[in-house]
């Protein structure tokens, strides 16, 4: 309950940033982004924290979102909302599937099954013509009861209520039935199936549901960029994106991912639009025209993946249980 | 006639394929890790043979004498520096800091070698020998088969008879008995993991005289990898490299019958169908643990 209320205290703090900042397109852009990594990451928690199943190819059901609210929205002008509710059908059943093939099977199983599901998934939606193929889907404008939606502001608050019911699911799952059988399967499978529990039962509802939340984000984000295409929404990148979150925040805990979607999200965007190369030169660190200088603008931006590497091996070697794991310890 | 072109290209192909499925099989085996930058290993094996071949004019075939050296104290360097300190960790560490190094590898190789595909031409790259019967068969290909052939000989031979190739097993069978028997388990891993590299890139740079050199190419032999793997069986070497041989003669029989566009697709079904309907794959002893 005091978990339920910081949540809402903060959402609503989270509410009205945008009448504070007044015009800003470029730094609500920025929100929204951290926003949907927090939930995204909140979601793979569902599973990958809780249960302690690594899902290595969410984006699987992120691009189930994205595209079939895409396609019902070119191809039969479907209201987006309707759009979502079919993604999350289908993502259901992507998850159904990969569920009803590996939960039966231990260890490194799930994780090679994950990433081979979003594999044969992106593949496919390369190949097919009903996707757009390489091209992928562009949509001119895109109206919700009449309304435009060219304004990012609905996008903002359509993913903070998404992180907020995230965080709520999580919150109650900690306490049910459900979540302390989830939270046994972690621990020890061995020991929670001579309980009684149902392992596949458990980890499939998980999935299913980190899987529908997931496709929601998917949902939203192809609405809200009006664009999308394989490397965009189906790429093995973001599944680990939205898994680095997680772990560096702290794997299992309710802000975790949260904490990992503020550090990295900003962090990201400052490697991509060259912020920190362009303060290098600023700041004289670094003369523009030595050749250092040369390469630091023409490379550090295509090195954010670069950098999520090294702090992945970082975290993993030094602080496996994410930041707030470093917390606890001190404390 | 053409089911037998593409079965004949398809074996010779899988042989490559073969040589990397061993590497990380290997690896599996000994240390119980899944090495997540294997693909990226043999994408430096690519570049290490298109340097090799372009700036010192050495051919990519013999340029093994010196990729195979190199990758293993490459491999054997990584084990030391960062996989032996996760080996007691949950497997999805483990898997993570794989996944981090390949990143790593496979970045900074966009940042040294730009995503430009490179393609090395030798002077036989497309030629092929012509039989009787209207066959056509690569030369590029049927030298990387043979040279895999050799190396699976002497690696097998080496598992088999040397006394490090034995610790190497008894390690694989059981780490902690191994242990008990004085053998250095931790040197061991350093050494699989010294092997799998120095496949992983001899493999890679078998298949770059025939295949577009990219920073990123290491994705899909990843994947390839895994389903060789776990339709061999994890652990198995025997089954990773007849699995070596069955993915690739499904990939040549889908791009001839069905597409090349789906070729992918196809081995990765495969790969679902496998965990399905045998987990345990083809050679594999306990099943789904």
């Amino acid at each position: 309950m005091k978990q339920l209320i910081i949540v809402a205290l903060l959402a609503a703090l989270a509410a009205a940033i945008p009448s504070l900042l007044g015009e800003n397109p470029y730094i609500i852009g920025l929100l929204i982004s951290v926003l949907m990594m927090a939930a995204l990451s909140s979601a793979w928690n569902i599973i990958g924290g809780f249960a302690g199943q690594y899902s290595f190819g969410h984006a699987a059901y992120f691009g189930a979102g994205a595209y079939t609210t895409m396609i019902l929205i070119s191809s039969w002008n479907v209201n987006p909302l309707a759009g979502m509710v079919a993604g999350i059908a289908i993502a259901a059943v992507i998850a159904l599937i990969t569920g009803s093939i590996v939960f039966g099977l231990r260890g490194h199983y799930f994780a090679l099954a994950s990433i081979a599901v979003a594999e044969i998934i992106r593949l496919s939606v390369l190949n097919f013509e009903f996707t757009g193929g390489a091209q992928g889907i562009l949509l001119a404008n895109v109206t919700l009861w009449g309304l435009d939606l060219n304004s990012k502001d609905p996008f903002y608050y359509g993913m903070l209520l998404l992180l907020v019911v995230t965080l709520a699911v999580t919150i109650w799952l900690r306490k049910s039935k459900t979540g302390y059988y989830l939270q046994a399967i972690r621990e020890d499978q061995d020991a929670a199936s001579s309980l009684g529990i149902n392992l596949a039962r458990y980890k499939n509802r998980s999935l299913l549901l980190s899987a529908a939340l997931t496709s929601v984000a998917g949902s939203l984000y192809s609405v809200y960029i009006r664009f999308i295409d394989t490397s965009a929404v189906l790429d093995l990148r973001l599944s680990i994106e939205i898994i680095l979150t997680a772990i560096i925040g702290g794997v299992g805990t309710l802000w975790g991912p949260v904490l990992g979607a503020i550090l990295l999200v900003p962090l990201a965007e400052m490697l991509r639009s060259n912020v920190i190369g362009d303060s290098l030169v600023k700041l004289g660190i670094v003369s523009e025209t030595s050749a250092l200088g040369v390469f630091l603008s023409e490379n550090l931006a295509h090195a954010h993946v670069l950098v999520y590497g090294i702090i992945t091996v970082l975290c993993i070697l030094y602080m496996p249980k994410g930041i707030l794991g470093l917390f606890r310890r001190i404390k | 006639m053409l089911f037998i072109q593409s079965l004949i290209s398809g074996i010779l192909t899988g042989g490559v394929y073969a040589l990397a499925g061993i590497g990380m099989s290997l690896v599996f085996g000994v240390m119980n890790i899944s090495n997540f930058a294997h693909g990226d290993l043999m994408m430096l094996g690519m570049y290490l043979a298109y340097y090799a071949f372009t700036l010192l004019h050495i051919d990519p075939y013999l340029s093994l004498v010196m990729i195979i050296p190199v990758s293993f104290l490459f491999g054997f360097l990584l084990e030391k520096v960062f996989i032996s300190r996760v080996i007691d960790h949950p497997h999805q560490n483990q898997i993570l800091l794989t996944i981090g190094l390949g990143l790593i590898m496979s970045n900074t190789a966009l940042l040294a070698f730009t995503s430009d595909p490179k393609i090395l031409t030798t002077s036989y790259s497309s030629s092929a020998i012509n039989t009787a019967g209207g066959l056509s068969i690569s030369i590029p290909l049927l030298l990387s088969f043979l040279i895999t052939i050799l190396i699976t000989t002497i690696l097998y031979l080496f598992l088999l008879k040397s006394s490090t190739g034995m610790a190497l097993r008894a390690t694989s069978q059981n780490r902690e008995a191994a242990q008990l028997m004085g053998i250095n388990v931790a040197k061991m891993s350093a050494i699989a993991f010294g092997i799998g590299t120095a496949l992983a890139a001899t493999a890679g740079a078998l298949i770059a005289p025939t295949y577009y050199i990219h920073p990123l190419a290491g994705h899909s032999f990843l994947l390839k990898s895994f389903t060789i793997c776990v339709l061999g069986g994890l652990g198995s070497v025997v089954g990773a490299g007849v699995g070596g041989l069955i993915i690739g003669v499904v990939e040549s029989m889908a791009s001839t019958y069905i597409s090349t566009d789906w070729k992918d697709v196809i081995v990765f079904v495969l790969f679902l169908a496998v965990l399905l309907l045998r987990p345990q794959g083809l050679f594999g002893k306990n099943g789904g643990q």
